[in-house]
């Protein structure tokens, strides 16, 4: 710590912190429009000159560009700075429109306060206004060069956080302004953090046009709904609608130091959209038409009684949530496994990737497991395996980045693809290796570890069960690194590379992406990572975390909660007569005696077989979501009764025979558990929207219906309820999640010793992909920056902005089937077909076809059955 | 007739090869963008859209980045430069003894605006601050060779001469 006085206050900061930044965490004001905490230092704006003192010698300086020094006097107000500070505000001011009444920054702009604080008298100069036109060339933002002060925040912040550098400065002297190249469209991945940052009202945010003014905006922290990450979000209120959503501008909120993404910053008009279902619907004649609470209830609860007498509990099948939050989904197994009695409920991840689950609680349980996503910053090496981080996680790209600023990080990049990671070329080695080898590639990896002796063996061999299994298995000849390069199609030298900075790594991230984790062979893949994992695993303050993204902003916490069959809050193995003894006391319920059924398929292969017969689905279009959509098309079609809980009318809500409206992620209290098990709180922000209630809610009204009492007044009774009885959330406090998340891991970790570590060798399977001279193409599905199911498509700005899913192929195989970018093409496999524009790439490999599956109105379901989907492509006439 | 001839040449396809040369031998090369950028103009003439896409996708750089130099530096142009290339003096010795008639006489014989090109794309008018040679004022220079105690009458020759020897530099 660094000693010094500013302003006759004796303050104590970090070594390398600018006097600016001192004087601010210390509660003193020095104007400044260019600096920002979590971007480089530019010192462009010339207003923050204060008086330096050191050894005797007093100078003037920019705290923004001068580091603090022991025993420094700096005094910010002297006349001399004063009448320093207030000529550049003139000049600043020369050429500015003063077109405040007018502009939606006016009361929150750092240009105005600055000439409000130094109390600003019209100045000296004539003043040449600018007149150049708005430059509008894109739905969400804005630029107006005339109010621009030129103080590089944007281009910063679109460099350094997102990654992009979309604009620069163009031209220099007096014709300067911020300008993408050749003057063409804004083509970046828009995530309003020129807005965020921006201290005039030069970018401005077009969906708040002239809405709302800063003052009237009432504003309530809190947590995302769309990706794994979860973002702290402020969300800004006019009479009870939602105007925008801001990030924290002190940077102290949650995890994402006020970075948002486009759905984030932008997608949050489906909260108001007109197309929400404000009341309950029941199915009469083919049509759902408006009923009352009352009669959708009565209706349910006779229904589910008729089929419970009839055909047993477990003949409904439960769909939870990955965007519900904990206690909606805690309720609905609750409901599930005690009033209607079934074991049969799942969540869509869980389906999509049935062995996920167990992975992840074998990486807590060997301490692998990362325990905080802004970790990462501190990390010598990243390894994204199979993870598209700036289209699936963009805010997580964006701490990569902070990572190789502060860091020099060495990003390490294996996909199949050549996804998009914007950050310098010296900092990044990408491994793109040929689909279906992934798993030799990261025993290839090991194997260069062990034979270079990259690692300490004997350390490794001594803490860890099973390593001359691993050792054997690693002497296999397939994995010599000739045969390895030529199979995966990487260079010898990258694969080496690769391997040295894992292993030498002191903290080491690797973040396994749900290109593996979905991929038919995902399980081998992933315990051969933590194979990997394991061996370079030094152990104390060298370590390995290990990061499985997850696709929504709760597919975490609905595992949590239990939504899975074969496990009960908390991952209690139901099959375990103690755990249902347990849990039977504490819910005073007995729980589905039926056998649970092992190896039968899950819900939808049951609902085909018309074992079950009712399908009850919260939250979730799995018509639309769930890769198979001939079988789950027809499970809907086979089901007797289908209740639907949703805030919009969905494919699948539009089966139903009853639909129950329920409140979005603004309208209810609760919380998410992000993909690093950090479990954050909500704050409602609004009133339910029309007739529409919270899950929880509607699950309460349910279960009281049908003859049982849930006494929960509040989404916090829930939370008490689950820190009580599920143990991996035990000691969650409701009060205390108010500005800090609770990490579940981490107080696992204070509790239980890490295991030892057991190699898993598996012997490698044959594998999956199949050539099909029919169908020459692997269709490939992947998550989209834009998009993100259901609420992106209702919020209007963002279909505005991608109003379109293209199917992208490799420029070659363009070439050799006559298909040029934007022909339309049908893509037919085995299973349907899709119709859709062509982008051709050079990211996609030949013999792959990409196509997005978070643009909900495409059902590239159709498509896909179980495992790789080969696909045909053919121009339509 | 000239906006005609000026799409035809917009919709002709460039040899990138060179510039992938150039490229080439910066290849890992930190802080290569200047040099990269004087060797492209010196092969291409000028910076043209396509060459800076390639930069950018080969240096991975951001084309508004490449641009934003590109705009920063008076040495590169963006737009193509004529065949020959006149630069008119306008320091203090040569405004003193008429650089501007000479200025305006060139404009009015090749129909052209200071700091562009004509539509044949022959010739390039600029104006240059001080030549260092203000007792032959005024100056000009016309591709390097030095033209010294310009008289407005003298432009219309120069050009001629020049146009007669054809497009080559």
């Amino acid at each position: 710590m660094i000693n010094l006085k500013i302003d006759n206050k004796v303050v104590s900061v970090p070594k390398g912190t600018n006097i600016f930044k001192a004087a601010k965490d210390n509660g003193i004001y020095i104007p400044g429009l260019c600096y920002h905490p979590k971007l480089t230092q530019y010192g462009g704006c010339r207003l923050c000159m204060v008086e330096v003192t050191e050894r005797g010698r007093s100078r003037h300086r920019f705290s923004c560009a001068q580091p603090v020094a022991e025993g420094m006097v700096v005094k910010t107000k002297t006349p001399e700075t004063e009448k320093y500070t207030k000529s550049v505000m003139e000049y600043l001011l020369a050429h500015h429109p003063l077109d405040c009444p007018t502009c939606d920054k006016s009361g929150e702009c750092g240009l105005q306060e600055v000439t409000h604080d130094l109390k600003l008298k019209p100045g000296r100069f004539k003043s040449a206004r600018l007149d150049e036109p708005m430059r509008r060339d894109n739905p969400l933002l804005e630029y107006n060069s005339n109010r621009c002060i030129l103080c590089s925040r944007c281009v910063k912040v679109c460099k350094e956080i997102a990654g992009v550098a979309a604009i620069d400065y163009q031209n220099r002297g007096f014709k300067t302004v911020i300008g993408t190249a050749f003057d063409k469209p804004l083509d970046c991945s828009f995530c309003g953090g020129c807005v965020s940052v921006c201290p005039t009202g030069s970018w401005q945010d077009r969906t708040l046009k002239f809405k709302a003014r800063p003052w009237e905006l009432k504003k309530t922290p809190t947590i995302c709904t769309y990706c794994a990450v979860g973002c702290s979000l402020v969300i800004n209120t006019k009479d009870k609608e939602v105007m925008r959503v801001t990030a924290d501008e002190n940077i102290n909120l949650g995890i994402n130091e006020s970075n948002l993404c486009v759905k984030g910053k932008f997608g949050h008009e489906f909260i108001n959209s007109d197309k929400r279902i404000k009341t309950p619907l029941i199915k009469k004649g083919g049509k759902l038409r408006p009923a009352s609470w009352e009669d959708a209830l009565e209706h349910i609860s006779n229904r589910f009684r008729e089929i419970i007498e009839k055909s047993g509990g477990n003949a409904i099948g439960g769909i939870g949530s990955e965007k519900c939050t904990n206690e909606d989904n805690y309720l609905f197994q609750k409901l599930c496994r005690t009033v209607l009695g079934t074991n049969n409920v799942d969540n869509i991840s869980n389906m999509k990737s049935p062995s996920l689950n167990r992975l992840i609680n074998n990486s807590v349980a060997y301490g692998m497991a990362s325990t905080s996503l802004e970790g990462i910053e501190n990390a010598d090496t990243v390894f994204f395996v199979g993870a598209d981080i700036s289209e699936a996680h963009p805010v997580v790209g964006s701490m990569v980045r902070k990572a190789i600023r502060v860091n020099k990080t060495k990003v390490i990049i294996a996909n199949v693809r050549n996804v998009e990671f914007g950050c310098e070329t010296k900092n990044l080695l990408r491994l793109n290796y040929k689909l279906g080898t992934q798993t030799t590639l990261i025993n290839a990896m090991m194997k260069v570890i062990v034979d270079e002796k990259l690692v300490n063996l004997k350390k490794a061999a001594d803490k860890t069960e099973n390593f001359n299994e691993l050792l054997s298995s690693l002497r296999s000849s397939e994995l010599g690194i000739k045969k390895v390069s030529k199979a995966t199609n990487i260079p010898e030298d990258s694969i080496n590379a690769a391997a040295t900075s894992i292993a030498k790594a002191g903290n080491c991230y690797v973040i396994c992406g749900k290109d593996i984790e979905e991929d038919p062979s995902g399980e081998e893949t992933i315990e051969a990572l933590m194979n990997l994992c394991a061996l370079v695993n030094k152990g104390d303050s060298d370590k390995v975390s290990i990061v499985f993204s997850r696709e929504n902003n709760n597919s975490q916490g609905v595992n949590d909660m239990g939504v899975v069959p074969e496990f009960l809050p908390g991952y209690l193995d139901i099959n375990d007569p103690e755990n249902r003894e347990v849990v039977e006391g504490a819910w005073g319920a007995k729980l589905s005696s039926d056998p649970l059924e092992q190896k039968s398929g899950d819900i939808f292969d049951r609902a085909v077989k018309k074992k079950i017969k009712a399908l009850y689905v919260m939250g979730e279009n799995p018509i639309v979501n769930y890769p198979n959509g001939k079988k789950v098309k027809d499970a809907f079609k086979k089901a007797e009764f289908i209740v639907v809980q949703d805030s919009f009318l969905t494919e699948t809500a539009q089966l139903a025979d009853v639909v129950l409206p329920s409140s979005t992620f603004v309208e209810k209290g609760g919380t998410f558990t992000n993909m690093v098990m950090t479990v954050q709180r909500l704050h409602k922000a609004i009133p339910q929207v029309g007739d529409s209630k919270p899950d929880w809610q509607i699950i309460c009204a349910l279960a009281e219906k049908m003859g049982h009492e849930y006494h929960y007044t509040t989404s916090k009774d829930i939370v008490d309820e689950i820190g009580k009885g599920v143990p991996i959330y035990e000691g969650i406090e409701v009060n205390r999640l108010r500005r800090k998340g609770f990490h579940w891991i981490l107080s696992l970790y204070y509790k239980t010793k890490a295991e030892r570590y057991q190699f898993e060798i598996t012997s490698k399977k044959t594998s999956a992909i199949k050539s099909n001279k029919k169908y020459p193409f692997i269709l490939l599905t992947g998550s989209s920056l834009r998009h993100q199911g259901t609420y992106s498509r209702y919020s209007e700005s963002l279909v505005s902005l991608a109003s379109e899913c293209f199917v992208e192929i490799n420029r070659k195989d363009a070439k050799k089937a006559k298909i040029t970018d934007g022909d339309n093409v049908k893509i037919e496999s085995a299973q349907g077909n899709i119709k859709l524009n062509v982008k051709t790439t050079s990211r996609v490999p030949e013999g792959v076809a990409f196509i997005s599956e978070d643009y909900e109105w495409v059902p590239v379901n159709n498509l896909r059955g179980d495992g790789y989907t080969n696909v045909k492509i053919s121009k339509t006439k | 007739m000239g906006k005609r001839k000026k799409q035809a040449a917009k919709e002709e396809v460039i040899d990138l090869s060179k510039a992938e040369e150039i490229l080439d031998n910066y290849e890992g090369v930190q802080g290569a963008l200047i040099p990269v950028l004087q060797k492209i103009q010196y092969e291409y003439g000028y910076l043209q859209e396509e060459t800076i896409n390639l930069v950018a996708e080969r240096m991975n750089i951001s084309a508004s980045e490449i641009i934003g130099v590109a705009t920063f530096y008076s040495q590169f142009r963006l737009e193509p430069r004529g065949v020959h290339i006149v630069k008119v003096c306008c320091g203090t010795a040569c405004h003193v003894k008429g650089a501007t008639k000479i200025t305006k006489e060139f404009a009015n014989k090749l129909n052209v605006a200071v700091g562009s090109t004509t539509e044949d794309n022959m010739f390039t008018l600029e104006e240059v601050a001080c030549l260092g040679a203000c007792s032959l004022a005024p100056i000009i220079t016309l591709d390097g060779n030095v033209h010294g105690n310009m008289a407005p009458d003298g432009v219309g020759n120069i050009i001629q001469e020049t146009g007669k020897h054809g497009s080559s530099k």
